[in-house]
């Protein structure tokens, strides 16, 4: 006989939908569903973030603005290259007894300049503005680097008395917006460069928000004290290269040939940027995606840019196809973490690198302190990025008269002086693992790639087969 | 009276502009001729003895200008006086683009008519343009004054923070977020008093001063369509 399903219809009074429903723990009035689907929907294209976007720019009607880097995840990462130390076949030196050179000379171009910038390591503090960053910041960050024999440079809100005192070596930055731009400033520099454009938003301006134009900043920058900066992009008399030569000239002019010029880029088509910027500069920045800021369309630092580590093959090859290798230094930026990534970053083609978050870092940025200012602001050590907000909890990122209080600048110099030293210490340590005696002496050749990707964007070869990957 | 000669021509510019420079304090007048158009002439002075160009000069002469009195007898090319923070530079003839660039201090006097950008992202100090200015002129001008005998070309005063373009003819087109204003007098006598000074005084003149409508100094939530103009 056949089953008679109607039989055992309604087993405890349920219908028949409610036991294809199961009853669990279904809520009434709500749509159907499992209910607990609704906390695990994770569409990949509709993630919580896009959906919390979409409210956020219905309210704002603007885009999302934010400071620090990028969040978006398919940067090409660092930690997809490792070092192939020497061996059987190359002689590794004594990591823990020999030494190894890390002087590095930016602006050598034969016979141009006459007072190149020497470094005792192959690092410097990048160009951040006093605006973005606090005085004391600016100070702190110029005392740490003078005592390890490196260097600071100004950014974009002008030459900043603490930071000039503070630095032994410091290099004045001539963006578009020319703020406070002035030939005794010039004059006390130990190099100049010139913005073209940054990592964290290539092809856009500055941005520095109305609660960061304090009194000072406005003065500094002949702003009205408290709007909404948004710094030009283009400079204001020159467009294209051969402008810039001239430009270059002029600079040259002013400084009678004594300092070096630096041409800072962000990371879009370095083959053809750094080619040209080959031609005219003597140093030139090339600052990747990942690289930070302290205010930006959000869009910006998400989704411009190329990554670091996949430009500077790529500059490198352009100065050697343009003959300047060697007479024009390449400096690398952005998402540099510590003295392994710096090591990958000198073994791809840099002849130098420049920190400015990993900087941040050490003068206590993210440290886990004042947590109550922390969730004012609507975030906690180790994930904030409220830089643009002018509400740094630890006194970095800040005008506030107190917050900036928080840091105190012997100490926070300390702190990035050791920094510097460990990460020196971590460059040297792999260098001399692959057998150099010098930084400068990393090459291609002692990195492999762990993932097609890496390979494929960086022309490294990938580990164990030892070819890079092509098609 | 010490007047010395300074000759350009095919020389190295680092020589010309070193000559110059040291002459600067024990001359009392340096004469430099033959300037073929070339760039950076006499930029980065610092001392008052004047300066007299006899002929055309390219880019960014003038430049970084800080104390020099530099007088052109000729035309100019683009960035006269860029980023001059004190002094006069005088051009007889017509000028390019960007005159006075960043400019903080100081006067830029144009007998001729400016090219497009004049007073671009200017920080102070005063340009006086006797015939007419391009456009985009007053470009982001933070603060000072630029002030045109002649007519203003399109998209004058374009985002301008606290700086001003003083008109007396006509306007081709304004910027975005830039209006014409009815000067106040005192205001205008201190501008007819700069150009008493340059023998231009003409009391007659109907201004019009271009300053910002101050709708994008902010980013503001409410007036969200203000950021369609751009």
């Amino acid at each position: 006989m056949a089953d008679d399903l109607s039989i055992n219809d309604s087993p405890n009074g349920l219908s028949h939908e409610d036991l294809v429903a199961l009853r669990d723990g279904a809520v009434d009035g709500r749509p159907a569903g499992i209910p607990t689907s609704y906390d695990h929907g994770e569409s990949i294209r509709w993630t919580p973030k896009d959906i919390a976007d979409i409210h956020a720019m219905s309210r704002l009607g603007r885009y999302q603005i934010r400071g620090f880097t990028t969040a978006n995840r398919r940067m090409a990462n660092w930690n997809d290259l490792v070092f192939v130390p020497a061996t059987a076949t190359r002689l590794p030196l004594e990591g823990y007894r020999e030494s190894c050179d890390t002087k590095t000379v930016l602006g050598d171009r034969p016979g141009l300049v006459s007072n190149p910038i020497e470094l005792d390591i192959p690092i410097y503090i990048a160009s951040m503005s006093f605006g973005a960053l606090s005085a004391s910041a600016k100070a702190a960050l110029g005392r740490g680097a003078s005592k390890v024999g490196t260097m600071t440079c100004s950014g974009e809100g002008g030459m900043l008395p603490e930071e000039r005192e503070a630095s032994k070596t410091m290099v004045y930055q001539m963006t578009p917006s020319r703020y406070g731009l002035d030939l005794e400033h010039l004059r006390q520099a130990d190099g100049i460069e010139i913005v073209i454009g940054q990592g964290a938003k290539p092809g856009t301006g500055g941005l520095l928000l109305g609660m960061k134009i304090s009194d000072r900043v406005a003065r500094m920058r002949s702003l009205p004290v408290g709007v909404d900066q948004r710094s030009t992009v283009r400079h204001p008399d020159f467009l294209g290269a051969d402008d810039l030569l001239i430009k270059i000239e002029e600079l040259r002019e002013a400084t009678d040939y004594r300092i070096p010029i630096f041409v800072k880029l962000g990371a879009t088509r370095p083959r053809f940027d750094v080619a040209m910027a080959a031609k005219v500069a003597d140093v030139i920045v090339l600052d990747g995606a990942e690289g930070g800021t302290g205010a930006s369309p959000e869009l910006l630092l998400d989704h411009t840019g190329i990554p670091t580590m996949t430009a500077i093959p790529a500059a490198r090859e352009a100065l050697e196809e343009s003959g300047m290798s060697g007479e024009v230094k390449l400096v690398a930026a952005g998402g540099i973490r510590n003295g392994t990534d710096a090591a990958k970053a000198l073994a791809l083609g840099a002849d130098a690198v420049m920190i400015g978050t990993a900087a941040l870092m050490a003068l206590g940025c993210n440290s886990p302190r004042y947590l109550e200012d922390y969730q004012k602001i609507g975030t906690s050590p180790g994930k904030c990025h409220h830089c643009h907000t002018g509400r740094c909890p630890v006194g970095i990122t800040t005008q506030d008269p107190f917050l900036e209080t928080r840091l105190h600048v012997d100490p926070a110099a300390d702190r990035v002086a050791r920094y510097l030293t460990a990460m020196t210490m971590e460059i040297t340590m792999l260098a001399k693992a692959c057998g150099k005696s010098s930084v400068h002496n990393l090459e291609m050749e002692d990195l492999r790639a762990l993932s097609l990707d890496s390979s494929a964007l960086t022309g490294v070869k990938l580990a164990g087969v030892d070819r890079p990957f092509t098609w | 009276m010490t007047v010395v000669t300074v000759e350009v021509g095919d020389r190295p510019l680092r020589q010309i502009n070193r000559e110059i420079r040291a002459l600067a304090s024990t001359a009392t007048e340096i004469v430099v001729t033959d300037p073929l158009s070339r760039h950076n002439l006499a930029v980065a002075l610092t001392e008052d003895t004047p300066v007299r160009i006899l002929g055309n000069v390219g880019y960014y002469c003038g430049g970084l200008n800080s104390g020099g009195v530099i007088h052109v007898e000729g035309d100019c090319g683009w960035g006269v006086g860029e980023a001059m923070a004190r002094g006069k530079i005088t051009i007889d003839g017509y000028a390019g683009m960007s005159v006075g660039a960043s400019m903080r201090g100081g006067l830029i006097h144009i007998k001729g008519s400016a090219g497009p950008r004049c007073g671009v992202a200017q920080k102070g100090g005063d340009i006086v343009v006797e015939g007419n200015i391009g456009y985009l002129s007053g470009f982001m001008a933070h603060t000072g004054r630029i002030i045109t005998l002649g007519d203003a070309g399109d998209a004058t005063g374009d985002s301008l923070w606290e700086g001003a373009v003083w008109v007396a003819g006509d306007i081709k087109s304004l910027g975005v977020d830039s209006h014409p204003v009815e000067p106040p007098a005192e205001e205008v006598a201190e501008v007819e008093e700069l150009l008493d000074g340059l023998g231009l005084a003409d009391s007659t003149r109907d201004w019009k001063k271009v300053v910002s409508g101050q709708r994008l100094w902010y980013f503001e939530s409410r007036d969200s369509s203000a950021w369609l103009m751009i």
